[in-house]
């Protein structure tokens, strides 16, 4: 039996929800793309006019621009894998049976690095890495390693990000997938594990089905949050030295907050938000299809 | 405190009885405040010495005008954009903390008052102020603009060699090198070894890159930014004279020094680890005390060494100005702050507290000299100083970035001196061609 519920009544729990996400999501968007069509600098306001899409030419145009998309999409391509690597380990080994005080020990530890604020995560690397006083390079000479120069020199400032990005969310891959190994029936697993010794074959045959979901809320929310990677690495290098850590979520900040051009910083964001939109379709088309 | 408060009420009623002479010498701070007490005014501060010390000394004016005073401490790399954003926005800012390079586009867009709003009004301006009192240099750069003074110095800085005498004397040296080819040619060798270095030359890229670093081997060359005609002169040969040197003298630096902010550098000398540095005049009081450094008796100050064309320091520092934004009563109170705490009777105490006044009368008593062993170098450098030692218009948020980029750029050796100049100067170039400096739009305003 169907219940008919009144227009009234689902506009009415509906409304508020839509109404505060127009308000708080799509009004600031929509005031995005206007800005993005115009010569928009907050020091310059007598001279605002639109100028059509000439801001996103330049953009498409910028080397700096791709330059800093080229910096993030390698962060992603090393990060991302090695966090899925880690993560899925950390969780198979959470899921096997027994140690249950351990693993909820574990399990709670887990949520530390997340629970951290981003910017107190970058300042804490700022420190420990710190060539004289950091409590990493005083280690290393504990085992008769010179100190390194973490964040004085372009590639080790790179790499201290991304292993830095790496600790962070690590963690979070594995709390989701380990969420995800819940869903595998207990029967189905036990009876694979009857059929075969090997965890690689229970993995690839029983676990990883069961995964996929997971896997694919992993990649997109892990794209757009490499893609707007700001805090950290901003108070860890500030996209220093040089342009070695300006990641483009870095360089727009720049563009709108120290430059105060928020015209170009809103052709840039755009441009960023249509290609999470892109990649996040792509991912769902590519992975997600055989469970739906 | 108690002596103080005790001190104005006698001054109060001193004045009060005098009613009968010249108005001038009626005008009292408490007087003149009476209407806008329970004002409270919103200002921007720095966490650096010289707002600490203003801070001490708020509750002395608060008691006596009844104007609050609401201070909020951010760091200096989001001073300009907070005020941007609040004067864009018509926000609650009531006084404008101005650097040097800020006040041409603060003026320009009209976000500042000048100081003759007040100074033209007899209850508003203590006849004591005194402009010439201030060094001229350090009033025309860090308040005027287009020959009208906006804002008033309030945390004023010259750029001074500070160093560690007993460093120098182990290495056989009984002063401080007279020039920058001494420092890299004679002093570098000589105190670079076992793990300490000469000199650290602050250069992490934000404006410590383009101010601290690029510029101070722009001017004692020769070099500057632009020439007289606004174009580029990054590419003449003392200004890449100076930036070669630069680049030279990086072998007697710490590694990483690109990464080196003025915390980082003023902590280099405070703990040993390096025997020079050209840093702002308002650190000493970090580099003195023995809660923040090891120095002790070891800490000595010296003007910044001489180059082919002179000194020509690093100049840098703040002004307060009263925000056009703010309503008539806010701005008489902020006005009667700014004059306050700037003023001679001040100035002293400013010193004590940590604080660098731009008074020249405060710097006349030869036993200060004594206790601040900054003085000496503080006053020759602010003879010496150059106001556009960062050209100080509106185009200067734009051109910072551009130069901190490619500065630090050369510094990593990613491209040569050359590359990097000529690159700087055609983006340098482009932005003032927008703004409309080579078309006639704009006058070349310095």
């Amino acid at each position: 039996m169907t219940t008919r519920v009144r227009r009234r009544t689902i506009a009415a729990f509906l409304g508020p929800a839509v109404a505060a996400l127009a308000l708080v999501g799509i009004a600031p968007l929509l005031y995005a793309v206007w800005k993005s069509l115009h010569y928009f600098n907050l020091t310059k306001l007598a001279q605002e006019r639109y100028v059509g899409l000439d801001n996103y030419a330049a953009v498409l145009t910028d080397a700096v621009f791709w330059q800093a998309m080229g910096r993030t999409a390698t962060l992603f391509a090393i990060a991302v894998p090695v966090q899925i690597a880690l993560g899925l380990t950390i969780a198979l080994v959470l899921h096997r049976p027994g140690l249950t005080f351990w693993k909820t020990l574990t399990r709670l530890s887990l949520v530390l690095p997340m629970a951290t604020t981003y910017a107190v995560v970058g300042l804490l690397a700022q420190v420990m890495l710190n060539q004289k006083y950091g409590v990493f390079n005083q280690m290393l000479g504990w085992v008769g390693i010179d100190a390194i120069n973490f964040i004085g020199d372009p590639t080790n400032a790179f790499i201290a990000v991304i292993l830095w990005d790496i600790w962070q969310w690590t963690p979070f891959v594995a709390l989701v997938l380990l969420a995800g190994l819940s869903t595998v029936p207990p029967e189905i697993e036990e009876a694979a594990t009857l059929e075969t010794r090997s965890n690689w074959t229970v993995l690839r045959f029983v676990q990883l089905p069961y995964l996929v979901p997971s896997l694919v809320a992993v990649l997109i929310l892990r794209t757009a949050d490499t893609l707007k990677l700001f805090d950290m690495p901003f108070t860890m290098t500030r996209g220093g030295p040089g342009a070695a850590t300006e990641f483009i979520a870095v360089l727009i900040e720049r563009v709108g907050n120290r430059q105060f051009d928020i015209g170009m910083a809103a052709a840039q964001s755009i441009i960023m938000l249509a290609l999470t939109i892109v990649l996040a379709r792509l991912y769902i088309r590519l992975f997600y299809r055989e469970v739906r | 405190m108690k002596l103080l408060t005790h001190a104005s009420a006698l001054a109060l009623v001193a004045s009060a009885g005098l009613g009968l002479a010249g108005k001038a010498q009626a005008w009292s701070l408490e007087e003149a405040a009476k209407p806008y007490a329970g004002t409270e005014l919103e200002v921007l501060f720095l966490d650096r010495p010289g707002y600490a010390a203003a801070i001490k000394m708020l509750p002395e004016f608060e008691a006596a005008t009844g104007i609050k005073v609401n201070h909020t401490t951010v760091p200096y790399e989001n001073a300009l954009g907070e005020q941007v954003r609040d004067f864009v926005a018509g926000g609650d800012l009531d006084i404008a903390l101005i650097d040097l390079v800020w006040i041409g586009n603060f003026a320009e867009n009209g976000w500042i008052e000048p100081i003759e709003t007040f100074t033209a009004n007899a209850d508003l301006a203590d006849p004591d102020l005194d402009m010439a009192d201030f060094f001229p240099l350090v009033v025309n750069a860090f308040g005027g603009w287009n020959g009208t003074i906006y804002g008033l110095p309030f945390d004023n800085y010259s750029g001074l060699m500070f160093y560690n005498s007993c460093m120098l004397k182990d290495a056989g040296f009984d002063k401080p090198p007279e020039t920058w080819a001494d420092l890299k040619d004679v002093y570098g060798p000589a105190l670079t070894k076992d793990g300490k270095y000469a000199f650290a030359l602050q250069s992490k890229r934000n404006e410590t890159q383009s101010a601290d670093s690029f510029a101070r081997m722009l001017w004692p060359f020769g070099g500057s930014f632009l020439n007289a005609e606004f174009k580029s002169n990054l590419m003449s040969p003392e200004s890449q004279a100076g930036l070669t040197f630069r680049q030279d003298l990086m072998q007697y630096m710490p590694e990483g020094i690109v990464a080196y902010d003025h915390s980082e550098t003023v902590n280099a000398l405070a703990q040993g680890d390096v025997a020079m540095i050209t840093e702002w005049s308002a650190f000493y009081s970090t580099l003195a005390s023995p809660e923040t450094s090891k120095l002790g008796d070891c800490l000595a100050v010296a003007p910044e060494p001489m180059g082919p064309a002179g000194r020509k320091p690093a100049l840098g520092g703040f002004s307060l100005a009263v925000a056009t934004q703010a309503d008539d009563a806010e701005k008489a109170a902020g006005w009667l702050f700014i004059q306050w705490v700037t003023s001679k009777a001040n100035a002293g105490k400013y010193l004590e507290l940590g604080g660098v006044p731009a008074r020249q009368s405060a710097y006349a008593d030869p036993a200060l000299a004594a206790t601040y062993k900054f003085i000496p170098a503080l006053v020759e450098s602010w003879k010496d100083g150059v106001p556009e030692f960062r050209p100080r218009f509106a185009e200067w948020p734009a051109i910072t970035e551009i130069v901190q980029e490619w500065g630090t750029k050369m510094m990593l050796g990613e491209v040569s001196v050359e590359e990097g100049a000529k690159t700087i100067g055609e983006k340098m170039e482009a932005v003032l061609a927008e703004a409309g400096y080579y078309d006639g739009k704009k006058p070349l305003a310095q």
